[in-house]
């Protein structure tokens, strides 16, 4: 893989620049409300995260859990009928509240995104390569030839195989993977800071995921830039993310390493999702464990725990269903917000396989 | 592409082919060549007529025999002023494609124009306005429109001219001519421009609405080349269609906008002949209107290929 | 999260909800909350279509008209064809609300029962062309292959040759009374909504739920009342009611010409045309059949909008 760089980029503007030793993003307190017929939705409902640079974070929750929402509103693409409240700092920067112009310099520079559906989020009527180019040029002064090279060098970092035939193609002439590396192609163009990949591997194949996650990791390793890696796909957060977020109706459940996560989980929703991923050693006849219940309507979100209605650990009437659960530390780095979190017992396997056949022998 | 191209003109010629012959079949059984000549003292000069016409083959072999001489550039005679179908439809088609060629030009500046605009400036007070204008528009019967004009603009307020193209005999393209033009033309566009800045309006709100321009904002592009570029693009490709498809429209309302402003073109041409029986005249109408339309309709194919590579390259 | 009443000029999407009754309530998307309680479809139609005001005062309005048209024995001031030859033209006035014409009728009248036969022939050529389109356009869509190419041929033809020359030369052919013109305008009006339902049907098709009807022993006929048309009910609805527009002005237009109603029977299209020397001293004459043309259409387009948006909230962000 050719590590030169064909063209020299200028730090982006509206960065503050110089030494900034903190959590690359810091988020804290964000709500986003969207005025509808119904009622207020409250899409995200109060949370508080850090992204420290050089560190893949991975957001997990069902649709509607308001993962993808957060990472619109931390580059400021939400409609603008969205109530935004809280605080979300690039860099010790506030971005909240920025007009367009300011924003715009950061945007695909400093912070860049990739989207779920490359098919769909690439414009049919251009070439690939000219969205990529197009992504640099918006942010440096470079002549064709330049972007030329600089968009077939970003083609081959992704793996992509003739890239500079490839250059000339458009988007549907490229296959599902390969359309994917093409986007996360054309965000790195500019070496954010931050990488938002929001959903980049629910549209694939198994095995193409496993390819495009492997992309991400290598330009992780050259650029040294954040991921936010945001999926309902707890098995794609296994092998990626340093860190794990669960979040649940707009809420953070737990926060922790992904080895916390997933050996020592102090939420039952983030229990109750690991239970259900179907196992290699399952025995035969073994059901699918479900979490029982639906989601609950962001408008009219259960008092107390947002969870409480779905969960088997709940003590109701008590704080579970009357107040609401902060987010606070249970071990080193680890938040949980339940109430009960640390008298959650320490879980194995088959301590999992045990609670999901409790749970079929109640149906 | 070439042979997206070829394909549609083999097939337009086909449906040209049937379109014609079963307009000309409806044709001659509607109207008698011979009508004028019915009322003659002399009872078989009808039947000599039906037979130097060949009125009494086979309608096959008629509309083979029309097809035979129509490609060879004889259209017949006009059984109304016995001139030669083929120079009254040049004279005709002058006239008309003045109307047609502004008309489309502007209509389609300005409905690009209001519908980006609308799109851009949604739930604006221009927005409104312009809804409410295109709703009355689409509304107003154009012959109507029309009518209002000369009254309104033409007789109470003098501004404009609403007769024939030019004054006297004159025939440069001055003021005087212009002042011609713009009733007659505003009548023939009112409502496509009506309908189609709508649609361009509601294409531009679905396409700003897409995930690539999500992705271009998040890539940093400006809110205006956003715009302009890459939601523009793709909001004129339906818009394209949506054109081609009413150029038919525009012939027929023709009819009626050289009828009410009285120019000689092709509409007025078809209006007489409809009133006086003239079949020929009708028959090389139809087949002259088809072939114009359908040569709108390749030409937007092609436009639509140009612009949507989706289709190009498949 | 639509608020307002905007159109979109393109043919409504399927209603996207089976007719085999799913009993799971729907998982919450982003911003589309589910309502706290459950409401039934016709409540949510209901809701959605009284919130465009246009469209509820278009509606109003059509059914004024049509009252007022229909119930003109009751409600004209004088009597259909009452001359008044001494009086000639004259501007509107206590006595004559809507003038004279050149024959000293009185135009209110006039209008009134010119209304019955251009509001008839609307809404019987969009019933019936919506009718034979919708029945064609479902049977092409469903069955496929050699029926859909023939179909989509057929309408090919219609296409390249301007309406009203063709319909001009059917009337001259078979008559220019109001039964025939209905007749006629409706052969050629059905070619659109066959199109957009065959368009509907070909998309309901691919969905599960027919596959499952399909495969639970349903024949093609029960399969086509029961599951796909019902979902075609509002581009069905919408085209009938747009449709209504269509004729009017396409009536107006032949009648005016001359090509149209002939006399002693009147629409608006025909008092347009009767008048035709007299509009520089009367412009009563011009106005009323134009405007009484412009409204009707007008409150058709209103409703059909509204109509539409109720059907389908989703044909906008």
């Amino acid at each position: 893989m050719p590590d030169l760089r064909t063209i020299d980029l200028e730090p982006a503007a509206g960065d503050p620049g110089g030494e900034w030793r903190g959590p690359i993003l810091e988020v804290r307190d964000l709500t986003v409300h969207f005025p509808s017929d119904d009622g207020l939705v409250k899409a995200v409902d109060g949370i508080t995260f850090d992204v420290l640079p050089n560190e893949t974070l991975g957001i997990v929750g069902e649709s509607g859990s308001g993962k993808s929402v957060t990472s619109m509103a931390i580059l400021g693409l939400l409609p603008k009928t969205a109530l935004i409240t809280g605080s979300v700092k690039f860099r010790g920067r506030e971005l909240l509240g920025l007009r367009e112009n300011e924003l715009q310099p950061l945007r695909g520079q400093s912070i860049a995104m990739v989207f779920q559906d490359a098919l769909a989020a690439l414009n049919p009527v251009f070439t690939v390569g000219a969205q990529i180019a197009e992504a640099i040029k918006v942010h440096h002064e470079v002549n064709s030839k330049d972007l030329r090279e600089r968009g077939v060098e970003l083609l081959n970092i992704v793996g992509i195989p003739n890239p500079s035939e490839r250059f000339d193609n458009y988007p549907h002439e490229f296959s599902g993977g390969m359309r994917q590396r093409a986007m996360i192609a054309m965000s790195i163009a500019n070496e954010p800071d931050v990488l938002i990949a929001d959903e980049p591997t629910t549209a694939l194949d198994v095995t193409i995921q496993a390819q495009v996650l492997e992309v991400l990791e290598r330009i992780q390793d050259r650029t040294s830039s954040s991921i936010l890696l945001i999926t309902h796909d707890l098995g794609v957060v296994a092998g990626t993310a340093d860190r794990v977020m669960v979040m649940y109706a707009g809420r953070e459940a737990e926060v922790g390493t992904v080895e916390d996560i997933f050996y020592n989980p102090r939420h039952p929703y983030t229990r109750g999702l690991l239970a259900s991923l179907p196992r290699v050693d399952g025995r035969r006849g073994d059901r699918l464990h479900r979490i029982v219940g639906q989601p609950p309507s962001l408008i009219v979100l259960p008092t107390g725990c947002a969870f409480h209605p779905r969960c088997n650990d709940a003590r109701v009437p008590g704080p579970c269903n009357d107040q609401r659960p902060e987010l606070h530390l249970v071990e080193d780095a680890h938040s949980s917000a339940c109430h009960y979190a640390e008298d959650l017992p320490a879980l194995s396997t088959t301590d999992l396989a045990a609670d999901a056949e409790e749970t079929a022998s109640d149906d | 592409m070439l042979t997206f191209v070829i394909r549609r003109v083999l097939y337009s010629l086909l449906v040209l082919l049937v379109a014609s012959f079963l307009l000309f079949w409806f044709t001659r059984q509607t109207f008698d060549p011979t009508s004028r000549l019915r009322a003659s003292r002399d009872k078989t000069v009808v039947q000599r007529e039906r037979e130097r016409l060949g009125l009494n083959d086979n309608i096959v072999v008629q509309y083979g025999n029309w097809l035979k001489d129509a490609v060879k550039g004889d259209l017949g005679t006009s059984s109304r002023t016995n001139e030669e179908v083929t120079s009254m439809m040049r004279r005709a088609m002058g006239n008309t494609l003045q109307l047609i060629i502004w008309g489309a030009l502007i209509s389609a500046a300005l409905a690009i124009g209001i519908g980006v605009f609308s799109a851009i400036r949604q739930y604006s007070i221009p927005d409104y306005l312009f809804t409410g204008l295109s709703y009355i528009g689409i509304s107003m019967p154009p012959f109507w429109f029309g009518l209002l004009a000369i009254e309104v603009f033409g007789v109470q307020l003098g501004w404009f001219k609403f007769v024939g193209l030019h004054s006297g005999d004159g025939s440069s393209y001055d003021v005087d001519y212009l002042k011609h033009l713009v009733l007659p033309v505003a009548t023939l566009c009112v409502q496509i421009v009506a309908s189609w800045s709508r649609f361009e309006r509601a294409s531009m709100l679905d396409v700003m609405s897409a995930d690539y321009v999500r992705t271009a904002r998040a890539k940093g592009v400006p809110r205006r080349t956003v715009i302009f570029k890459h939601a523009l693009r793709n909001a004129l490709i339906p818009l394209v269609t949506v054109m081609a498809l009413d150029t038919a429209a525009l012939f027929g309302g023709l009819i009626i906008t050289e009828r009410i402003f009285s120019i000689s073109g092709m509409g007025r041409m078809f209006f007489d002949a409809l009133l006086t029986g003239d079949v020929y005249v009708v028959e090389a109408w139809m087949i002259v209107v088809a072939l114009f339309i359908i040569m709108f309709n390749l030409f937007a194919d092609v436009i639509y290929g140009i612009l949507d590579p989706r289709i190009r390259l498949s | 999260m639509r608020t307002e009443d905007e159109v979109s000029g393109l043919p409504a999407a399927p209603l996207g909800v089976p007719s085999i009754p799913d009993g799971l309530p729907p998982a919450p998307e982003l911003g589309g909350a589910p309502e706290p309680e459950p409401r039934s479809q016709w409540q949510l139609f209901r809701r959605r279509f009284f919130r465009h005001r246009a469209a509820v005062i278009g509606g109003g309005v059509l059914l004024f008209l049509y009252l007022v048209c229909f119930g003109a024995k009751f409600i004209a001031p004088y009597d259909k064809n009452h001359l008044n030859l001494l009086l000639g033209p004259t501007s509107p006035s206590k006595e004559h609300w809507m003038g004279t014409d050149e024959l000293g009728r009185d135009q209110l009248t006039e209008i009134l029962y010119a209304g019955q036969i251009s509001l008839k022939i609307g809404m019987a050529v969009a019933l019936m062309s919506t009718a034979i389109g919708a029945t064609l356009g479902a049977v092409a869509g469903y069955f496929g292959r050699w029926v859909d190419q023939v179909l989509m041929r057929m309408t090919d033809l219609f296409l390249v040759v301007p309406g009203i020359a063709i319909l001009a030369i059917a009337l001259k052919r078979f008559g220019q009374t109001d039964t025939i013109i209905i007749l006629v305008l409706a052969a050629l009006g059905w070619t659109y909504v066959a199109r957009v339902v065959r368009g509907q049907v070909l998309s309901i098709k691919e969905k599960e739920f027919v596959e499952a009807a399909r495969a639970a022993g349903a024949s093609s006929t029960r399969i086509i009342t029961r599951h796909i048309l019902p979902n075609c009910i509002g581009p069905i609805v919408v085209n009938t009611t747009l449709g209504i527009a269509a004729a009017i002005v396409t009536e107006s237009t032949l009648s005016f010409l001359g090509f149209g109603l002939q006399k002693p029977a009147t629409s608006w299209g025909n008092m347009l045309a009767d008048s035709e020397g007299y509009y520089s001293h009367n412009t009563h004459l011009l106005y009323f059949p134009g405007l009484m043309i412009l409204i009707t259409v007008l409150c058709v387009n209103f409703l059909g909008d509204g109509l539409r948006d109720a059907f389908d909230p989703q044909s906008h962000h």
